[in-house]
């Protein structure tokens, strides 16, 4: 339930979408596929809509062999996120991954079908296209977390989560490997597949430069 | 670090989800409101996403477009008509507007969003010939608000926004711009434009047990 003030205190970081998918083929094994999308109203650097696909989360390599990429049409905007929230993003940052991450210009950007039924979100480069498609979608919930439960762990969050029982990874139309799997969030049993809408992120005073 | 107490999960209905920016017009500071005017990208609602833009620009006269400029132009008209229902009728600015019964919802050809925040950022809806368009000016810092239904504007939904204050900001109806000026408002304690942009923007119905609607 919103708290008083009613002006939050804290800083904006960044506001838009957020939808992600977290594929594992061993239950008890490391991801096998991560996507997270990112449609950003405001940020320090600007709107702008990104993409940060690990193909292979395991393997310490981009382009060509693996499509380990933040794909943008902000490149500022890309960086910016790479670098002050997805490194505080343990599932990401600590993936060998991260640290091999190629910058790709987005060609083309656009979102089908409608987060009660079934969603996608397509991102077109000159070499290559990314779909995430999630489907099985519950219904949405309001999440106001407090620093302590979110990723980051040095911010507050406003978000609507709608969970995914089903989704998917495709590059050029090939289908990656795994499947969604059970995590839980402030409490609520949900999925590594989610679409996050209306999410904005709030420094707190004593934290905020 | 010390944190701010919170209940994590809002165990309300989520009714929609999206962005609302609005210019409110004044040719007189002292008056009413020569001019008002609403933009929607909703992503997700009971009926389903889209975008449409409202204006009236005589608020108080129950004609519509072409012989008032009071019109609505929308993507989706079910939701269009949801969110006058059961909110936009509500908000004390158009709480029984005359025009806002007499407008037309008109389909939704094309919108276009030019320009960014970081400078001037304009919105323009198009249907058939009939232009509307919002144009914001020297945005300020962006801020969260988050309000229960004794705060929220329908005074029956949680609501929980970011809000951006225009220095100025103009409304057209085929191009021509609407007379008026934004002036400051009270806003939660402080001063804020009737020029701004609003966006991840989400409205709850409270849980009964919540006390809410």
């Amino acid at each position: 339930m919103p708290i008083q003030p009613a002006v939050n205190p804290g800083q904006v970081d960044w506001s838009g979408e957020n939808p992600g998918i977290l594929l594992k083929e061993d239950p008890e094994g490391p991801f096998s596929a991560m996507a997270l999308f990112f449609r950003i109203a405001c940020s320090p650097v600007g709107p702008g809509q990104a993409l940060l696909l690990y193909e292979k989360p395991q393997e310490a390599a981009s382009l060509p062999g693996a499509h380990n990429v933040m794909v943008s049409d902000n490149e500022a905007l890309g960086h910016y996120l790479i670098d002050h929230f997805i490194a505080k993003l343990a599932a990401f940052a600590e993936a060998p991954a991260y640290g091999a991450l190629r910058h790709l210009p987005a060609k083309a950007v656009r979102s089908e079908g409608d987060p009660r039924s079934a969603y996608a979100e397509i991102v077109e480069t000159a070499d290559f296209s990314v779909e995430l498609r999630w489907s099985g979608l519950g219904t949405p919930v309001a999440l106001e977390l407090p620093p302590s439960l979110t990723g980051p762990k040095d911010r507050e969050l406003f978000t609507v989560l709608v969970e995914a029982r089903e989704a998917a990874i495709l590059v050029d139309g090939r289908q990656l490997p795994g499947v969604p799997v059970p995590r839980v969030q402030a409490g609520i049993e949900t999925t590594t597949a989610f679409l996050y809408f209306s999410e904005s992120w709030m420094i707190p005073p004593q934290v905020a430069p | 670090m010390s944190e701010r107490a919170r209940t994590p999960v809002n165990r309300g209905r989520v009714d929609w989800t999206g962005d609302n920016p609005g210019i409110y017009l004044k040719t007189d500071e002292a008056g009413d409101w020569s001019a008002l005017a609403l933009s929607f990208k909703i992503t997700l609602s009971p009926h389903g996403r889209g975008r449409a833009m409202l204006v009236l620009g005589a608020p108080d006269e129950a004609v519509g477009y072409p012989a008032a400029p009071n019109l609505c132009i929308a993507e989706n008209d079910s939701l269009m008509r949801y969110l006058i229902e059961g909110y936009i009728s509500k908000f004390p600015t158009f709480r029984g507007r005359a025009g806002l019964a007499a407008m037309p919802i008109l389909p939704l050809d094309e919108a276009i969003q030019e320009g960014s925040y970081q400078s001037v950022q304009t919105e323009t809806v198009k249907s058939g010939g009939t232009r509307l368009a919002m144009t914001w000016r020297g945005l300020g810092a962006p801020f969260a608000v988050e309000v229960s239904p004794e705060q929220s504007a329908t005074g029956e939904h949680d609501m929980y926004s970011l809000f951006m204050e225009a220095g100025s900001a103009g409304i057209a109806v085929d191009n021509q711009p609407l007379p008026g000026q934004v002036v400051k408002r009270p806003f939660f304690g402080t001063q804020l434009s009737s020029g701004f942009l609003a966006f991840s923007e989400t409205w709850v119905t409270p849980t009964p047990a919540e006390g809410g609607a």
